[in-house]
């Protein structure tokens, strides 16, 4: 592309997003402080029927995270967190959470800010070396991690979270703090607990990770790409959370051009990408499970020509050069093996 | 007569109105979840270091997450600016970089545009407004032109938020093309002037090919997109997405003119160029509600793939020869592909969950979808003249030629049954779960799912001109070659095989499953799983495929510098008779009228073959992780997986299992100060076996039956290794940061083989001798070192330079492409990429980092 045509392209979004930042973004304190709910919002029924655009709803609704590790604890706010944490504080403030807090606390001077997620701090800061005094996000905090995950879906229960619940990774014990850092801004978007999405999937999944160096492979080592592209880590309908119904919907997101249907579908093809793919990376061409011919000849044995097998001899230098087994093999004849649209396509040659 | 490209460019108008679509997807739909490149996959995350002061004036070291993995080191505060009620903050880090070496290489361009000269590493520039929350942001690099992104985002903090980005990603393909055609990119690939098509002889097109410049071929995507998600109330929250996306490009694709393999001088395999220009809107846009007691979601996707091309064609440059004495072939020139049709989806999908006694949840989901394509359809042959074989040696068509074909009834839509593809699937898909949990240890899970693909419709092959069935074989050169065997079957020629049918794929899924957690003490958590699918495809070897499986867990946190995870699951896979043949429908066999040859009609395939996706398999399944934190700054984590899968075919897939082991330990002494070493080895071995045939025209399908028998026998392992090793360092030195990394992948694939007799192998004179024997192919490797150095040195409050190096070493190796170093054209053989190649490469940059 050229770099007019990006400018081009740039402006046209840019000035087409601008045009709507005076009616969302310019608002007075006081017309702020006007909308926003007088405090604590946790029934469903607050605010039936009125619009919230403008308003913040999203932390408006902020209140003291319930503690169950010091039921007796009350807020003491920020002021007093900062006193000891100042440090964390200056990191925090940079931070999408603080920019929202911080707002509604200011027209607001009930909504909490620090103590939305780690609850009431009186407990914690008479005895500040007791574990389970302060709600912590941490190995050695002495918070159950249901407590922590409890807190943060209070706000972010639904939508792509909705099926945390009974997920694997809640299964097996995760906090959303072993991916999230909302304690700074350690990654350029997501407030993941590492530089990027990638990362913080491989603190884990580094094996998977390592796969997407191999020769064919999805884009992500180049940062083109996220495992989050895929996959839904909060859950989804799938056993391997990805983000739609099914294996070939996933991959139909980029590539579309494979959806069909065709005239001549091509029935692995068609049941799942990955009979023939795998996802990650691959040291075949093409994200191949296996190389061809064999890949073929897993399922076809048709008579002629299908069903010989190949030796060195059939290689580009050996005695017998075979296009069966040389360059693309198979899908040198068999092109569109995705399926065709041809008429005389039924065995994928057109 | 194709839809018009949708979008494209975005226009300014739309941008605007569109603001309720978008292309801001979230982890819950939709992909451009990330825009960066090679340059700096993190998008800048990582520019500016760590901040010397570390988490905490309150207790040294870092903290941990949950599961036992260091945090990093925060970065250090951003420089800010204060304009009235905004506060801004950035960094413009801009300079130049260099490569060298085999900079040209497809590998070390990978998903990367290494253009050389100036680059933009980074634009990251953010206002924010502390009084309502208001904020805005701008994200942008460009390597070159291929290989840029630039973000604007603008919103309010629990509002609302608005998104646009434009990104550009290479994907070179190869870089040892040579396509012997003009025409690369475009639909119509033609033969240089003095190359006749049909008529070249194999030696002019090898010196074609020898005298063709090597060149690069790949395609690149441009995206642009909008994306905007609003809070409407503390409960409803909306949001819309629209992306669009052009392609364009060629890379490798095929071409048939039948076999080369076994006639000499005849045939042609041909790797043409198929060009990439189309394009994808995406939509996405829905409502979410999140209550104490309800949640739902009602969103709808779409998707909409434009080709510019219907179909593309390619001169033939080789003439085809009967193997009739004294017939002679029709001259065919020009063979032809149908691209990607042009095809619209849509999806509808409501969610609920609601709350439940027992501290309990039941979410029901519902989706509803169709993809449906109705592209017009390219004729059946795009030769001129005549096609077959003229058994007379004459190619006047007539009774005394019955196997030679007029093109004119073939080369035009009227030789179709219709004229556009009408083809849809319509999808749907009702899935249930439900959680309790009745006390605080344990939890109980439950779950339905049910799912359907539908066809909507089929396609005849039939020539109402000429009221034949069936299709035009490879472009008509198979029956230009044998007698007989063009495609097309009629009552005249009765026992012609071919097919007549589309294949409609219709299935559906149900599965079940239920489990529970039990939390033993406070650091044990046990689980189990029970699950059950049935899956039910159309016209396929198996009605029903079933699936049981097992799945144990365990996570155990008793010490407190381990974090343990495992995981086992057994799976059985099982289902009803297997068909070897359910296909008979869409050939002629199916045709009143058929007559079948004397012999009986050819097996389709041998019937012991068992096609993997619907075998019987057992699976076991052992996933370990282990996280340790032998000291407070020190984190070493281990995995173990292993996948072991035995199927229940004599012939096809026979196994396919996976075992791998990662180490990995990181330390960090000191804020600015990190240092990690990792190890990973897997190993993968796909086992299966074949069987090649003594009568290609026997009608037995039996092993030991006429047409195949034992000595036909063939095995094949496949077996892949991969060595991975990378060591990062990253030290302070005063104000000067050095950051360094190594990361090493050696790879390396074995497939060997096995066979009863030579009569198994494709050329039985490759071996010697008679009997049982074996052999394996040349190893597939893949090796790669890379380096990275870099150079973090402040110059001034607000300005730093950057200075790297990235030096990468590969290796490759891959049997496909052997010989053709020598030539790409070999007989009747055409190839248009010359492999994968090693490289080693080198790139040099300086960049100014400057505090907006």
């Amino acid at each position: 592309m050229r770099s007019t045509d990006a400018i081009r392209r740039l402006l046209a979004l840019v000035l087409g997003c601008a045009t709507l930042v005076p009616a969302l973004a310019q608002q007075s304190r006081d017309e702020l402080a006007k909308s926003l709910p007088p405090t604590n919002l946790t029934s469903d029924d607050v605010q039936v029927g009125a619009s919230m655009i403008g308003v913040a709803p999203g932390f408006a609704n902020a209140k003291v995270a319930d503690n169950p590790g010091a039921p007796g604890a009350t807020a003491v706010g920020e002021r007093t967190c900062i006193a000891c944490h100042r440090l964390e504080s200056e990191h925090f403030t940079h931070t999408f959470h603080a920019l929202g807090l911080h707002a509604a606390s200011k027209a607001d001077a009930s909504i909490p800010v620090c103590e939305t997620c780690h609850g009431p701090g009186s407990a914690h800061a008479k005895d500040p070396g007791a574990k389970g005094l302060i709600i912590g996000y941490t190995k050695d905090s002495g918070t159950p991690i249901e407590t922590q995950t409890k807190t943060c879906l209070a706000c972010h229960a639904g939508g792509p979270r909705d099926r945390w619940l009974g997920s694997v990774h809640q299964r097996n014990g995760l906090s959303c703090t072993d991916c999230h850092n909302p304690m700074a801004k350690f990654s350029a978007e997501g407030l993941m607990a590492r530089a990027s999405i990638n990362d913080t999937c491989a603190q884990c999944h580094r094996d998977v990770r390592l796969q997407f160096n191999r020769r064919s492979h999805m884009p992500l080592p180049e940062g083109q790409m996220s495992c989050d592209d895929c996959h839904n880590p909060h859950g989804s309908v799938t056993n391997p959370l990805l983000k739609t119904n099914s294996v070939n919907e996933t991959c139909y997101q980029c590539h579309a051009e494979k959806r069909g249907p065709f005239l001549f579908e091509h029935a692995p093809v068609r049941e799942s990408c990955l009979n023939c793919h795998t996802p990650h990376g691959s040291n075949q061409q093409t994200l191949l499970v296996t190389p061809l011919p064999f890949l073929c000849q897993q399922c076809h044995s048709g008579l002629r020509h299908p069903n010989d097998l190949h030796t060195p001899g059939s290689l580009g230098n050996g005695a017998h050069p075979d296009e069966r087994a040389m360059g693309r093999a198979c899908v040198t004849c068999h092109a569109n093996i995705h399926g065709s649209n041809a008429p005389s396509g039924p065995k994928f040659h057109e | 007569m194709r839809t018009p490209r949708l979008l494209r460019p975005l226009p300014l108008a739309a941008a605007i109105a569109a603001v309720a679509a978008n292309a801001r997807a979230d982890s819950g739909v939709g992909v451009d979840t990330w825009r960066a490149n090679k340059l700096d996959p993190t998008a800048g995350a990582t520019v500016e270091g760590c901040d010397a002061r570390g988490t905490s004036w309150l207790e040294a070291g870092g903290h941990r997450t949950p599961t036992g993995n260091l945090y990093a080191c925060p970065p250090p505060s951003p420089a800010t600016a204060d304009h009235g009620a905004w506060t801004t903050s950035g960094i413009l880090s801009v300079g130049a970089v260099a490569t060298g070496g085999d900079d040209g290489n497809a590998l070390w361009n990978r998903y990367v545009d290494w253009d050389g000269g100036i680059v933009l590493a980074l634009l990251a520039f953010e206002a924010e407004r502390a009084a309502d929350g208001s904020y805005a942001s701008v994200r942008a690099s460009r390597i070159s032109d291929d290989d840029e992104y630039y973000q604007a985002v603008f919103g309010r903090a629990g509002s609302y938020k608005v998104q646009a980005f434009l990104r550009d990603m290479p994907n070179l393909v190869t870089n040892t093309a040579k396509p012997i055609w003009n025409g690369v990119g475009t639909n119509h690939l033609t033969l240089p002037a003095g190359y006749a098509a049909g008529a070249s002889t194999p030696d002019a097109i090898a010196g074609l090919s020898a005298a063709t410049p090597e060149r690069t071929l790949g395609v690149t995507r441009e995206k642009q997109g909008l994306g905007f998600s609003v809070y409407l109330t503390p409960q409803w929250t909306a949001y819309a997405n629209a992306t669009d996306e052009q392609r364009h490009g060629a890379r490798p694709f095929g071409g048939p003119f039948f076999f080369n393999f076994p006639f000499p001088d005849n045939g042609g395999v041909l790797e043409t160029v198929k060009p990439i220009d189309d394009s994808t809107v995406n939509l996405s846009g829905g409502f979410r509600y999140a209550g104490t007691t309800w949640r739902m979601e009602f969103g709808y996707s779409g998707s909409f793939y434009r080709d510019r091309y219907t179909r593309y064609t390619y001169e033939m440059p080789f003439a085809l020869a009967p193997l009739v004495p004294g017939a002679v072939s029709a001259p065919l020139t020009t063979g032809q592909f149908a691209t990607e049709p042009d095809n619209d989806w849509h999806n509808l999908k409501a969610a609920f969950t609601r709350k439940l006694p027992l501290n309990g949840e039941l979410s029901i989901t519902a989706s509803g979808g169709r993809m449906s394509q109705d592209d017009t359809l390219i004729p059946p042959v795009a030769c001129a003249g005549v096609f077959g074989i003229g058994l007379d040696g004459n190619l006047q068509t007539g009774p005394q030629n019955p196997y030679l074909y007029d093109c004119a009834n073939w080369n035009t839509p009227d030789a179709l049954s219709r004229r556009s593809a009408d083809m849809r699937i319509d999808t749907s898909l009702l899935d249930a779960r439900m959680v309790l949990q009745p006390g605080a240890d344990l939890t109980l899970r439950g779950g339905l799912r049910h799912e359907r693909e539908d066809y909507r419709n089929v396609y005849l092959a039939y020539n109402p001109l000429t009221g034949q069935y069936g299709y035009v074989s490879e472009n008509g050169s198979q029956g230009s070659v044998v007698p007989g065997e063009s495609g097309i079957w009629d009552p005249t020629d009765p026992s012609a095989i071919t097919r007549i049918r589309s294949l409609p794929l219709d299935m559906q899924t149900t599965e079940a499953n239920i489990g529970a957690d039990w939390k033993v003490g406070a650091r044990d958590t046990l689980g189990a799983t029970l699950a059950f699918s049935r899956y039910e495809p159309n016209h396929r070897e198996r009605g029903t495929v079933d699936d049981g499986s097992i799945k144990l867990s365990w996570t155990n946190r008793a010490l407190d510098w381990l974090t343990l995870r495992a995981n086992y699951t057994y799976l059985h896979q099982d289902g009803d008779r297997y068909d070897y043949d359910p296909y008979d429908f869409t050939y002629s066999i199916s045709l009143p009228g058929f007559v079948a040859p004397p012999n009986g009609v050819p097996a389709h395939t041998v019937d012991a073959l068992r096609k993997y996706d619907v075998a019987s398999r057992s699976e076991h399944k052992l996933d370990l992780m282990a996280t340790f934190m032998p000291r407070d700054d020190m984190t070493v984590s281990a995995s173990l997986r292993g996948d072991f899968n035995d199927y229940d075919a004599d012939l096809g897939r026979k196994g396919y299992d996976t075992l791998g082991a990662t180490v990995q330990w990181e330390w960090q002494p000191a804020p600015g100060s990190n240092a990690s070493v990792y190890y990973a080895y897997d190993r993968s071995k796909l086992r299966m076996a074949n069987i090649n045939e003594i009568n290609d025209g026997g009608s037995n399908p039996s092993i030991g039956g006429n047409t195949y028998v034992d000595i036909g026998r063939w095995w094949a392992d496949d077996t892949q290794r991969n060595h991975n090793a990378g060591v990062v360092l990253a030290h302070a030195f005063g104000r000067v940061r050095l950051d360094a990394s190594w990361n090493y992948l050696h790879a390396r694939g074995t497939t060997d083989y096995r066979f009863a007799s030579p009569l198994a192998l494709a050329w039985a004179d490759t071996v010697i001798g008679d009997g049982a024997g074996g052999g394996a192919f040349p190893a597939m490797t893949y090796r790669v070192n890379s380096f990275s150095v870099g150079l973090h040195i402040p110059l001034h409050e607000r300005v730093a330079l950057r200075v790297f190096d990235l030096y990468e070493r590969g290796r490759i190796s891959d049997w496909h492409y052997l010989g053709f170093a020598t030539t790409h054209a070999i007989d009747h053989r055409v190839y248009t990429d010359g492999g994968p190649q090693g490289y080693d490469a080198n790139l040099v940059g300086v960049l100014l980092d400057v505090r907006l």
